[in-house]
């Protein structure tokens, strides 16, 4: 497929937050051959008959060609869904050896989605958490407020412990019913309870969503000389010394075990759970989960 | 432990490099902030256990190699006290006597003491100094030396002592040290020396009267291998074989005489008898300490001619001595041929007219037939059991051919003497079987002295017997007073040509005045009696005397069941055998207890042997049954039953009395050379070393690749 997903690195060289969010998003769109331009919701909701006035550019043809009626697709656009982006900024977000670290790649995500959101005129929050919460923008539609976020995600920097429970407890107060709640973190040192705390949060009425953000190191472990590994967060004492060789293999099972663990938890809880190594083009990450949700939604 | 190179153990220092090694690496380790320790402690927990396992073996293994290479490289050694005499280190010209002799077959707990009279002697020769030379001579009566002339070549000597087999023969240390000193004369070295290595079975030295040293020979070393204590042995030293009437005519009896060499007699000892290799009897027998027991085994066997029996008593630590074998000669039966020399158209004067009379009288048993010289030629004597020769004038050579074949193959012959007598043709044709060549004929000169009252006197000088020995079977059943014999006048008897004493030759009868009368011969597997005066009345009354029906018909069963048994049959191992080939036999084949077979040609030999047609045998080396075969000129291959023969182990052997202290030569002769602490002998350990390092290194390329092959795995 013909993308213009760029990788990592390059977009990491793109001057500002928002032009690396745009290049992110007419990536996404120009692998799915649609114009994230063209107002329309990334939110399909209803179907609504034709009345002179409507926008003929909402007519769904298939349908006039199933039932031979004329009738408008409606999108979520128009049913106001507030959307908040959570994004874990402990220490350990900030691991990135060959390219820009787990938070960096987070921001980029979460920039992207809120350049879409803006575009389609929904409103766009965001949340930056360690084990309290750092930052917090409500989601607003004026003028402006999307510079603000995306100024506020270029600066955030990784530091403290993660508590991603309490960051959601904090979004949940917030939200109202329909919101869409996209969670940015590497579930590493996630306390048991985050589990419980998403399917509170989902049980509202609430869709969520959990990105799983890991350094390809953390899925390989592809060192080949004996190293120190300590611990990134703070009051973590956590050393050891080995010949990553050695555990390589093992580590490979654990890591891959850790993921099917957390996407085991988001099925039952009916969270969507997507994962992504800090080496994927961004855009081709926000290409599959919008692709993904599409299909959700048919 | 002392090093050649000390210096080179600096080199241990190297041990600690691979802990430092590890050391360094783990403190030069690149510190990194890892965010996903939880998995990485998760995955160090799953294999900490199998890599501390490799880390420990790879350390210990790098550990052991690094202390292997400079220590294999000071060439360490260290100096054991050496059990060798002194003297072995000096340099010498030595002569090693190594003890191949059948005893030292037997099998202890540590194995045979020839295998450890080996070893002794490979650590002598390899204790030599490089610049002695040394030669290596076998104990064993009869064997060659394997290295017969001093070598500095001592690779050779010992892949020569490797090669030599433990023999079966008797030891005959007289013969080896002869043949060592003569081996050491005119050696350049000042130090000559014989190693002599034994167990010091007296029997062995009995013949060593004089040290070569005192006779200004080479010093003899004894090397004591018997570990000092005699060894206890039970051994058939004995096994004969006799005519058993009162089982008929086929009875024969086996006598198996045991001898006990030790201090606890032997109760209750397993003996049995196996007669063509099929078990026919068996019985126990008490033997006392150090004494000797006989067991007499009676049985029937199927037909006449040669029976392999074998005596097995239970076995001991020397096995070789437990079994002794013979060739029974069954009685062929009771028929008589009486071959007339001189036959009468008056009966009474017939020459066999007393002698047939004898034979045929009633209840006898024998079944008679007489012929004539002339008609001898056409039969076949080996169906008769006796042959009664009487005054035949000369045989002729096919019937003196016939008539040797007779006697050897186990036939009993019976010759008288008389007028017609030809001495010379007689003394040439028959010389093999004649039991002592005929010699000129003498009439008695001396009066008959006192005569019994009412005998018809006959004023003719002439003489009688000497008092009878009862102790010939020949002559048991003469009763001690009026044998029927005594009374007996000889007027003329023929003269024996006198010959050194022989086994198997005795005089039976003599006359007063000392000439033999009846003289007994074994011949091959037979028997031959002759009578050196008439069997009719020409030179004797002995045919009207009483005596005269017993004594024929005594020596016509005796002659029937022929001689046999271990005596006539069986050599000592190492003896050579002479077969006997007859005209038509192209080559002779003996076929040897193990199975092989040598071929022998009488045109190989020379000399002797090749005008007596014969051929001989010298690879006796194994106790058993040695079966004959001879080719023919037409190509037919056939067994020759009379040549077969058997082959014992030498009693001597079975003796385990050791040498005692006092009579033993190298303690008579001890001299200053032979004095002196024992040298220590130095054990090199690097090779050790260096084989261990290689194994190191195998071991670590091992270890490495199968935990590489692990991680790839995993």
């Amino acid at each position: 497929m013909p993308t213009l997903a760029l990788d990592p690195q390059d977009i990491a060289r793109l001057e500002s937050m928002s032009v690396r969010a745009r290049v992110i998003v007419e990536g996404a769109f120009a692998g799915l051959h649609q114009n994230p331009h063209a107002g329309a919701s990334i939110e399909f909701a209803e179907h609504k008959e034709y009345a002179p006035g409507d926008d003929i550019r909402r007519i769904d043809w298939k349908a006039v060609g199933r039932i031979d009626r004329y009738y408008l697709k409606r999108f979520e656009d128009e049913t106001e869904m507030r959307t908040f982006l959570v994004l874990d900024a402990s220490a350990s977000m900030g691991y990135g050896r060959r390219g820009p670290s787990k938070l960096t790649y987070g921001s980029y995500l979460a920039a992207a989605l809120a350049y879409l959101l803006a575009q389609q005129g929904d409103p766009a929050g965001l949340l930056v958490f360690d084990d309290r919460t750092r930052q917090y923008l409500p989601p607003r539609t004026r003028g402006g407020h999307i510079r603000d976020l995306l100024i506020a995600l270029e600066a955030v920097t990784p530091a403290g412990r993660t508590e991603p429970g309490r960051a959601l407890a904090h979004v949940a107060e917030m939200a109202d019913r329909r919101s869409l709640i996209v969670l940015f973190t590497d579930l590493l040192d996630a306390p048991a309870d985050l589990a419980d705390r998403l399917r509170q949060v989902r049980s509202r009425g609430n869709d969520v969503v959990v990105f799983q953000i890991l350094d390809p190191d953390e899925v390989e472990l592809p060192y080949d000389e004996v190293t120190a590994f300590e611990a990134m967060e703070p009051d973590d004492a956590r050393r050891l010394l080995v010949d990553p060789r050695d555990l390589a293999a093992s580590f490979r099972r654990e890591s891959l075990a850790l993921r099917e663990r957390w996407r085991q938890i988001c099925v039952e809880a009916r969270v969507e759970y997507q994962f992504a190594t800090t080496v994927e083009p961004p855009a081709e990450v926000l290409r599959a989960f919008l692709f993904a949700r599409q299909r959700a939604r048919r | 432990m002392h090093f050649l190179a000390p210096s080179l153990l600096l080199g241990l220092l190297a041990a600690a490099l691979p802990a430092l090694i590890h050391r360094i690496g783990r403190r030069r380790a690149r510190p990194i902030r890892f965010a996903a320790m939880e998995l990485l402690l998760r995955a160090e927990r799953e294999v900490s256990a199998r890599r501390r396992l490799r880390d420990v073996l790879l350390l210990i293994v790098r550990t052991g190699l690094a202390m292997a290479l400079p220590l294999a490289f000071a060439r360490p050694f260290v100096e054991v006290k050496s059990d060798l005499p002194a003297v072995t280190g000096r340099s010498q010209s030595a002569v090693v006597v190594l003890d191949d002799s059948a005893s030292m077959r037997r099998r202890d707990h540590d194995g045979t003491p020839f295998e450890v009279a080996r070893a002794r002697a490979r650590a002598v020769i390899d204790h030599l100094s490089p610049d002695s030379e040394v030669a290596l001579v076998l104990a064993s009566e009869g064997a060659t030396a394997p290295v017969a002339e001093l070598s500095s070549d001592r690779a050779r000597v010992l892949l020569a002592l490797d090669a030599v087999p433990c023999s079966a023969r008797r030891a005959d240390f007289a013969a080896a040290l002869r043949r060592a000193t003569q081996i050491l004369t005119g050696s350049p070295h000042g130090d000559r020396l014989i190693y002599a290595v034994t167990d010091l079975q007296a029997t062995g030295w009995q013949e060593v009267t004089v040290t070569p040293a005192a006779a200004g020979g080479p010093e003899l070393v004894i090397l004591d291998v018997s570990g000092g204590a005699a060894w206890e042995n039970r051994a058939i030293v004995g096994l004969a074989a006799e005519p058993a009437p009162e089982e008929g005519a086929q009875g024969i009896a086996v006598v198996v005489e045991i001898a006990n060499f030790a201090a606890e007699p032997a109760h209750a000892l397993g003996v049995t008898l196996a007669l063509d290799g099929i078990e026919v009897a068996r019985g126990f027998v008490d033997v006392p300490a150090h004494g000797r027991a006989r067991k007499r085994f009676v049985h029937t066997v199927a037909g006449g001619g040669a029976h392999e029996a074998e005596a097995v008593i239970d076995h001991d630590s020397f096995t070789l001595d437990d079994r002794r074998a013979c060739l029974v000669e069954a009685s062929r039966g009771l028929r008589v041929l009486i071959v007339d020399g001189d036959p009468r158209t008056v009966r009474t004067e017939d020459e066999v007219f007393f002698l047939e009379a004898a034979l045929r009288a009633g209840g006898s048993g024998f079944s008679v037939t007489t012929t004539l010289a002339d008609d001898l030629a056409g039969r076949d004597l080996t169906t008769f059991g006796a042959i009664f020769l009487a005054n035949v004038s000369r045989p002729t050579p096919a019937v003196a051919a016939a008539l040797v074949h007779y006697v050897e193959a186990g036939g009993g012959l019976f010759i008288s003497v008389g007028d017609h007598i030809d001495a010379d043709a007689w003394n040439q044709e028959l010389e093999k079987i004649l039991p002592q060549p005929l010699g000129l004929k003498r009439t008695a000169a001396a009066s008959p002295g006192a005569h019994p009252e009412g005998e018809t006197v006959d004023l003719r000088p002439a003489e009688r017997l000497a008092p009878i020995d009862r102790r010939h079977p020949l002559l048991s059943a003469f009763p001690a007073q009026g044998d029927g014999l005594s009374s007996a006048r000889f007027f003329q008897f023929m003269l024996l040509t006198p010959l050194p004493d022989a086994p198997g030759r005795r005089v039976v009868l003599r006359y007063e005045s000392g000439a033999p009368a009846l003289v007994e011969a074994e011949i091959g597997r037979g028997r031959v009696l002759l009578l050196t005066t008439t069997v009719d009345r020409e030179w004797t009354d002995l045919p009207i005397r009483p005596g005269f029906l017993p004594l024929v018909q005594e020596a016509a069963r005796y002659l029937a069941g022929a001689p046999s048994g271990e005596a006539t049959t069986a050599i000592a191992v190492g003896q050579k055998r002479e077969i006997g080939v007859d005209a038509d036999d192209r080559r002779i084949e003996i076929v040897r207890p193990n199975g092989d077979s040598r071929w022998l040609s009488p045109a190989s030999h020379a000399g002797e042997a090749r005008a007596r047609r014969l051929v001989v045998f010298t690879e006796t080396d194994e106790p058993g049954f040695y079966r004959v075969r001879a080719a023919r000129g037409d190509g037919s291959v056939s067994y020759r039953p009379d040549a077969a023969f058997v082959v014992n182990l030498d009693v001597r052997e079975s003796d385990p009395a050791r040498l005692p202290d006092d009579k033993r030569p190298d303690r008579i002769a001890t001299t200053s050379a032979l004095a002196g602490p024992a040298p220590h002998r130095r054990l090199e350990l690097w090779h050790a070393l260096g084989a261990a390092a290689i194994g190191l290194v195998l071991m670590e390329s091992l270890l490495t690749l199968r935990f590489r092959r692990g991680r790839v795995k995993a």
